[in-house]
């Protein structure tokens, strides 16, 4: 008779391969990753630029980010899409604080072409004023419909408060910002970090070696002089704010700090203790405010991570008249693992839990390529990821409560609630 | 191509697997032949929120999560109109946990009533976080009313009403359960790298005792056909006039789907499609546009969708769209037009068949429209369109008469 009420022996994952992507010098401070193992025939290149949130005023950098495939002297817009999309290619752009990145996803047979066409995109960009004026309006419109919705309220508001002390990191996309867009500051910051502010790049496919010095030679002129510096520290506004949204059905909550990155000491055990209280489906958060009281959807927290900084946050959508007992059982998790060790089934389920994503998060050449590029970033190896298996093998509960005691405060926090 | 190996158990379940020897993960992936479709009008909604249920705890088992956790895995599930999708992702050497507990779950459940009860306000939260709060959020509860008058598609898997998850009872949860639930109404796929011998004996381990329950026989009502062009205008807290073009097109069988498909890609997939070249380029009147089809296993809808810029009138855009479909359907598009379309579905094909996640959840969604090797005939499917055969669906189904308009009017004081 089969027994269906034990679980069946578990085995351990005792051993995960990382494989690191070689390494290419383009300057002394710029380098091309290439990750060669892919088994079939995709590819992808990432172009990682210092022209992120932090080096712009206002929209700035959100704004030349978007433009970048606008349109040069000899291309119109219309011209550049078509022959990226017509090679099968997918474009992506995006920021983020301290970072621009391009991501293109192709077929090999294409990819050398699709990347040409970008390269002569981005360095000739001529910001056309018809382009610019329908790229504004284009935004606005999605800006404004940002702005009906909490989440993106409470978010933005979170931003303000969580980089309180740094007026280029804190500052948020306005209205007014859509109206006073000059080109020549467009130019001037397309200028300053695109074509001198290329920081890496990243390739994912089975290419040549003809192909890659390709590419590296097409990237020269972008490198920069030296490397850029950010920030090393910065300072949340600790307290509550309240976003007021007419008529919402749902408020949005986010509570966080400034907190460290991978190169901390506590970053490896810290994370585990964020696992346990809402970094998974069975997480404490979760438990109690998803599959207890039915308050939410769904809540988790993160630590995200800068250049020499980081932050955790802590979010989740409740039902409107829920969020002030929604802030009382976030208070009362983040008391429960100050004051109670963490039982030792939940630990162990944290801890194989965590191995298995990590696992997962080494499994493909993407995968692994995007793991390396997490410690790259940190100037770290992929040595940190053994260290991380030695660590979350070997934290206790009662390290878990000391990191609790020292880094969730609950007077420390910025709380942010919109609806 | 993608290999895979089918056989069945005695009590009807139908196991598909797919070696993959270079993961160290594997998939355990469940399809339920049971959607939204096949609810009662008066209590819709209840398939998605059985979904929720089935990670409630099952009859031997009281909590599905932990075990898999313990097993360094991780599980989710989504419902659609057509079918009810589960799937465990954990590593390769731990797979037994997910049979255990998937065969246990198909079994029987725990059918708690805190269960039902928290589960109700997590759906509750669930319908108010994606329909009610946000922009736009309630188009297709609106849409698909318009569109459907008999098909039960004509609402969303979320439901039509908060009320009918509200009311649901516990005796409603279990006679779903009977009715749906069982090996005779499941398709299991496991993926990753084992041998056949090793599945089949797991598989026959765990599923092999496991009741046959009754087939499921579908006998909805077909949709008429549809003879004349419908419009609804909602007026909602929006910044931007939003419009919602929905034809229909034939089912998921039916020779011209994908050629349909490629027919929306050229309308409206990306920058370079018809729709934005004419009506945003050229002659500037939205800020966005874009075509897609919804996939639907039965007669299913080709979308038009997009926001008019400020001070454009629904009508100005109107005349302007049906001049633009009717230049299409005249002048064929050029084969090196179609080239570029195919490239970008070629692109996408290969990089979706690189998840083991996504060709485990593809060889059950085959499996279950009745013909499993219709998978690796999609590309060739794909490559045999011509530019005429892209006119010719163009002309059948881009008609006004087939044709359900649904435009979302900004309220004034949020423009």
């Amino acid at each position: 008779m089969l027994n269906r009420t034990a679980q069946p022996a578990l085995k351990a994952i005792d051993k995960i391969k990382f494989i690191a992507p070689k390494e290419y010098k383009i300057t002394p401070h710029v380098s091309l990753y290439h990750m060669k193992d892919v088994p079939n025939e995709t590819t992808r290149f990432d172009l990682y630029f210092d022209a992120g949130k932090c080096r712009g005023k206002n929209a700035m950098a959100s704004f030349v980010n978007g433009l970048l495939l606008s349109g040069t002297k000899n291309k119109t817009s219309i011209e550049i899409n078509t022959e990226i999309n017509g090679k099968g290619g997918f474009y992506e752009s995006g920021i983020s604080q301290e970072n621009s990145v391009i991501s293109v996803y192709s077929l090999r047979e294409n990819i050398v072409d699709i990347f040409n066409t970008i390269k002569d995109a981005i360095k000739n960009v001529a910001f056309i004023e018809k382009e610019v004026l329908e790229f504004l309006s284009d935004r606005k419109q999605g800006f404004n419909i940002s702005l009906q919705k909490v989440n993106y309220l409470a978010q933005r508001a979170f931003q303000e408060e969580l980089f309180g002390s740094n007026k280029n990191y804190s500052n948020t996309t306005e209205l007014s910002d859509f109206e006073n867009v000059c080109i020549d500051d467009l130019k001037a910051f397309h200028s300053e970090y695109y074509l001198k502010g290329l920081s890496k790049v990243v390739v994912v496919g089975d290419l040549n070696e003809e192909t890659i010095q390709h590419f590296i030679s097409e990237s020269i002129e972008f490198s920069p002089e030296s490397k850029p510096t950010y920030i090393d520290t910065i300072e949340n506004n600790a307290g509550l704010r309240h976003i007021e949204k007419n008529n919402a059905v749902q408020s949005a909550i986010r509570v966080g700090k400034i907190l460290f990155n991978k190169n901390h000491t506590d970053y490896l055990d810290f994370l585990v203790l964020n696992t346990i209280l809402g970094d998974y489906f069975g997480s404490r958060l979760m438990s109690n405010i998803r599959e207890d009281k039915g308050y939410t959807y769904g809540i988790g927290t993160m630590l995200a991570e800068l250049n020499n900084v980081g932050y955790f946050m802590v979010a989740t959508e409740v039902g409107a008249d829920l969020k002030e007992a929604t802030l009382k059982e976030i208070q009362f998790e983040f008391e429960r693992l100050k004051t109670e060790l963490v039982p030792e089934d939940e630990l162990k389920l944290v801890q194989n839990y965590m191995l298995g994503q990590l696992l997962k998060s080494a499994d493909g050449p993407y995968a692994m390529t995007d793991l390396f590029i997490s410690v790259e970033l940190h100037k770290l190896d992929l040595e940190f990821y053994n260290k991380a298996i030695y660590a979350l093998n070997n934290i206790t509960a009662k390290r878990i409560q000391e990191l609790a005691v020292k880094y969730l405060n609950w007077d420390d926090m910025s709380i942010v609630t919109a609806g | 191509m993608l290999k895979y190996d089918r056989f069945t158990l005695e009590n009807g379940l139908t196991v598909l697997f797919h070696k993959d020897t270079t993961t160290p993960l594997a998939v355990v992936n469940t399809l339920y032949d049971v959607g939204a479709r096949d609810e009662s009008e008066d209590k819709t909604g209840f398939a998605h929120l059985f979904e929720h249920l089935m990670f409630g705890g099952s009859i031997n088992i009281e909590d599905f999560d932990s075990p898999l956790q313990l097993a360094g895995g991780e599980n989710n599930a989504f419902t659609s109109n057509d079918i009810t999708n589960y799937y465990d992702v954990l590593p390769a050497n731990n797979i037994e946990t997910a049979l255990w507990l998937e065969s246990d779950r198909m079994l029987s459940l725990a059918f708690t009533e805190k269960s039902l009860e928290v589960q109700r306000n997590v759906v509750i939260e669930e319908f108010k976080q994606r329909y009610l709060n946000q922009p736009y959020g309630d188009v297709w509860l609106e849409l698909r009313p318009l569109v459907y008058k008999t098909h039960p598609y004509k609402w969303a898997t979320i439901g039509k009403e908060l009320s009918h998850i509200e009311d649901a009872t516990m005796s409603d949860v279990k006679a779903f359960f009977k009715k749906h639930y069982s090996p005779a109404n499941a398709i299991l796929c496991i993926a990753g790298n084992f041998e056949l011998d090793e599945v089949k004996a797991l598989v026959q381990k765990w599923y092999g005792e496991i009741p046959a329950g009754i087939k499921y026989n579908r006998n909805l009502i077909k949709e008429a056909k549809q003879t004349e062009f419908r419009e609804k205008v909602i007026e909602r807290e929006v910044p931007a006039n939003a419009f919602y073009y929905a034809f229909k097109m034939p089912d998921r069988l039916h020779p011209d789907f994908f050629t349909i498909d490629t027919l929306s890609d050229a309308l409206g997939r990306d920058k370079s499609s018809r729709l934005y070249l004419s009506l945003k380029k050229e002659l500037n009147l939205v800020s966005s546009i874009s075509a897609y089809i919804t996939g639907s296993i039965d007669e299913g809808l080709l979308v038009i969708s997009g926001k008019l810029n400020d001070g454009v009138s629904f009508d100005t855009f109107d005349n302007a769209f049906w001049n633009e479909l009717d230049a299409f359907k005249t002048n064929a598009i050029s084969t090196s037009e179609l080239e570029k379309i195919m490239n970008k579905i070629r692109t996408s094909k290969e990089f979706e068949d690189m998840g083991i996640l996504n060709r485990a959840m593809n060889l059950c969604s085959y499996e279950l429209l009745g013909d499993i090797s219709l998978i690796n005939k999609e590309s060739e499917i794909y490559n045999n369109i011509t530019a005429d055969d892209i006119q010719r669906v163009a002309k059948s189904v881009l008609q006004k008469s087939c044709c359900s308009l649904l435009k979302v009017k900004a309220k004034e004081n949020v423009k």
